[in-house]
């Protein structure tokens, strides 16, 4: 993969409950673009962002990740290429331990323990939970719980950065620990968030979605104006 | 401390127990596996044979850390279960095998409380075995022995499946309470609602954390993360070698006559 870009070509879903979540949803995302996904709730955001990981394929159209077109085939190779931060952390981990849910993603990468092991410690100290390794994910707290999510994508160095609500139930410390990792990341970023702050302060670009469809797409100092006078 | 807390609590101990253990997880499996082979291959009959293997837990709890009080208390839930299964044999194996005094002993009798001991005994192996890896590291130690991975995983999955059900069931039953206003009944009805809700939120969460187990490259095989890198030393080879030769000794001989024969 030598251009970490994601594209969406009039892509349409439909969940098996007959609900049209996306109705023709095209944009670009160039190689190191950090771009803000924003939009209501039951917008459309996750979807789009399920679909950039194959973990949802399009009813029609095509999602392009790098120059791969995303298909059941291609689904594998794109996931070592797109590290996804779920919306709830309860959802992400599911080991025993904080250090082999981190472990996850690096072994079924076909890794050597050695570097596994360093890449579970490299992660684990920049999302700032160093020290929580032999804990259960299930005793967490809510914000530790979301810090550890972001260990278990950093471990798996991934081309691409696709977030959905990344500063949700974190605390002032831990939020700018993500927005700090976020910033450093050199990378393709794509984000789903609320937090304006946020899109304000990592995005220069801005995505609008609304009723599942892309309703504005430009500089985000131009977008969120637009979102609040639309909202508000 | 509500049951549902006490058994994800419960859980997450059992997990954590996991470093204290002493011996090989390897090892302990395989030990456990060969006991339950010779233990469960004792004729119906031969309840004094059988006997001998209750030795094991009451041996190896203590030896590796365990409470056996607690793995024996523990046990007793598997109780009903096995009166379930021999409670009839009293009533339809009738032919008389010895006599105390008037009351007579029927072969029925006999076969019941060997199923009793059996259900006891394997539980209380199993339960040593749990304790001492954890289900996880007993689901890597089977890997290890040469099951079939597919088996391991789906072991792991009910296992993870079971604590999600828990804490989805606490999160209803906290919610209910908060809104309750200290009506603790619910009626059959609410029963049926409860556990149909359940149902779907469990589903609904496993379907996440399998789509988040695929972004991470998950393809049907759990992978092994051991940062222990434990290695078989001496007292794993003694403990093994050690309880297969007193298994298979306890299996073949009856014990209970040489002693009696000697003494």
């Amino acid at each position: 993969m030598s251009h970490h870009y994601i594209k969406f070509d009039n892509v349409h879903f439909s969940y098996s409950n007959g609900y049209e979540a996306l109705k023709g949803i095209s944009f670009l995302i160039t190689h190191g673009e950090k771009v803000a996904l924003l939009g209501l709730n039951g917008a459309g955001k996750s979807t789009v962002l399920l679909h950039t990981n194959g973990l949802l394929l399009p009813t029609s159209g095509e999602v392009n990740i790098g120059g791969i077109p995303v298909t059941k085939k291609t689904a594998s190779a794109v996931r070592r290429a797109v590290g996804m931060l779920f919306q709830n952390p309860d959802d992400q981990l599911f080991m025993p331990t904080v250090e082999e849910d981190v472990a996850f993603g690096p072994l079924n990468m076909g890794l050597e323990k050695d570097e596994v092991r360093r890449r579970v410690a490299e992660a684990m100290e920049r999302a700032g939970v160093a020290g929580l390794e032999k804990r259960a994910p299930f005793q967490l707290s809510g914000g530790q719980k979301k810090s550890v999510a972001l260990a278990t994508i950093l471990s798996m160095e991934p081309d691409i950065l696709v977030m959905d609500e990344p500063t949700s139930q974190l605390d002032l410390v831990a939020r700018r620990r993500v927005v700090d990792v976020i910033a450093s990341f050199s990378h393709t970023c794509l984000i789903a968030t609320h937090d304006l702050d946020l899109a304000r302060d990592l995005c220069p670009r801005s995505i609008l979605i609304a009723d599942g469809r892309v309703t504005a797409d430009g500089p985000t100092s131009d977008i969120i104006p637009l979102f609040i006078s639309q909202y508000s | 401390m509500g049951k549902t807390e006490k058994a994800i609590t419960m859980l997450h101990d059992m997990e954590c127990s996991a470093s204290a253990t002493t011996l090989h997880p390897v090892c302990l499996t395989l030990v456990t596996f060969i006991y339950l082979a010779t233990m469960l291959s004792v004729p119906a009959e031969s309840l004094s044979m059988l006997l001998w293997f209750a030795i094991y837990p009451i041996l190896m709890a203590p030896a590796t850390g365990l409470d056996f009080n607690r793995i024996f208390i523990k046990s007793l839930v598997a109780v009903p279960f096995a009166l379930m299964i021999g409670v009839f044999n009293p009533v339809f194996q009738t032919e008389p095998v010895f006599s105390i005094g008037n009351l007579v002993v029927s072969r029925g009798w006999i076969t019941f409380l060997s199923i009793l001991v059996r259900c006891l005994l394997s539980v209380q192996a199993l339960l040593i075995l749990v304790g001492n890896g954890g289900f996880i590291g007993m689901c890597h130690s089977l890997s290890a022995i040469g099951l079939p991975d597919i088996l391991i995983t789906q072991l792991m999955m009910v296992y993870r499946y079971l604590t999600i059900l828990l804490a989805e069931s606490l999160d209803m039953s906290r919610a209910r309470k908060a809104r309750g206003y200290g009506r603790s009944h619910m009626d059959i009805r609410m029963w049926g609602d409860f556990c149909g809700q359940l149902f779907m939120r469990t589903v609904d969460r496993a379907q996440n954390i399998h789509r988040a187990m695929l972004a991470r490259g998950f393809t049907g095989r759990m992978p092994r993360y051991d940062c222990r890198n434990r290695r078989w030393r001496l007292p794993d080879y003694l403990t093994l070698s050690v309880c297969v030769t007193a298994f298979i000794a306890m299996r073949i001989f009856n014990l209970s006559s040489i002693f009696t024969r000697i003494f």
